[in-house]
């Protein structure tokens, strides 16, 4: 079986009076079970040229309600140049330069067509790091 | 200024060579490098099955570059969280699993609400922003 982990630290020694130290591991699984994921479209990039909305992964092409997990990196290092993050059109988030997320996603194609969508900020050029593990 | 960094490895036998994919980020206040997100909220709970909550009681201001940690404590892995934004299911978070995503909470449809299934999920979660409108006292 497939092992696949993520794993986030959070550190701030000047945020709270207390040092914040946060470290967690998890092994990505498929959904309700403890089998690996089996499924990745591995590490790509993408970089765009203007400032309209681009589909990055489709629902329709995955398993619909599963427990897929969207690793997305703005390459940007100008601080002002966002990617803009919907999920089945709403919008989660602004990717800023150098941010990263991970972001399970269920791939719903039932309820609404919960496709992944960016926009960058401009149209000057922007590049975008992207890998989804998949549940099939 | 204060200074959070999120770092993240991705490891994987999944191809036929092993992937290690890092990460790291300093947390900054949206669309500079000069000021860091400088405050915060931190709690753990349980989550019972039923009802649809939202994680976060007060609204912080709207877009923003927020970002929001996101992790099911739960042991059993047929437990999950079901995440919503607004009507939109985004993805579940079964036992173990976390999340870290920018939160942008642009009106009413970008609240984070979360659901457990399958049995009391226990979560810890922390939110960093720059500001957020506390409710006023009744």
């Amino acid at each position: 079986m497939a092992t696949t982990t993520a794993t986030i630290t959070l550190s701030s020694t000047d945020l709270l009076s207390d040092e914040l130290a946060l470290s967690t591991t998890a092994t990505l699984t498929q959904a309700a079970n403890s089998t690996g994921l089996t499924g990745t479209t591995g590490l790509a990039r993408k970089t765009t040229a203007s400032a309209s909305e681009y589909t990055l992964f489709a629902a329709a092409n995955y398993t619909d309600d599963k427990a897929h997990k969207l690793y997305l990196k703005n390459t940007e290092t100008t601080a002002a140049l966002y990617f803009e993050v919907q999920v089945g059109g709403t919008v989660v988030g602004k990717l800023y330069a150098g941010d990263w997320a991970l972001i399970p996603w269920s791939a719903d194609s039932t309820g609404t067509n919960c496709d992944v969508d960016i926009t960058p900020s401009t149209s000057a050029s922007h590049t975008l790091e992207y890998m989804l593990f998949t549940d099939e | 200024m204060a200074t959070t960094t999120a770092a993240v490895t991705l490891a994987s036998d999944l191809m036929s060579t092993n992937m290690s994919v890092t990460a790291s980020t300093t947390c900054m206040k949206a669309g500079t490098t000069a000021d860091g997100l400088d405050q915060m909220e931190y709690g753990y709970l349980d989550l019972i099955t039923g009802d649809e909550y939202d994680l976060i009681a007060a609204t912080p201001t709207a877009g923003k570059a927020s970002k929001l940690y996101l992790k099911n404590h739960s042991t059993d892995e047929t437990y999950f969280i079901a995440i919503t934004q607004g009507t939109q299911a985004i993805g579940k978070l079964y036992g173990g699993d976390w999340m870290f995503i920018p939160a942008d909470f642009h009106d009413a449809a970008g609240e984070i609400a979360i659901t457990a299934n399958g049995g009391t999920n226990k979560i810890c979660y922390a939110l960093f922003h720059e500001g957020i409108a506390l409710n006023a006292s009744a």
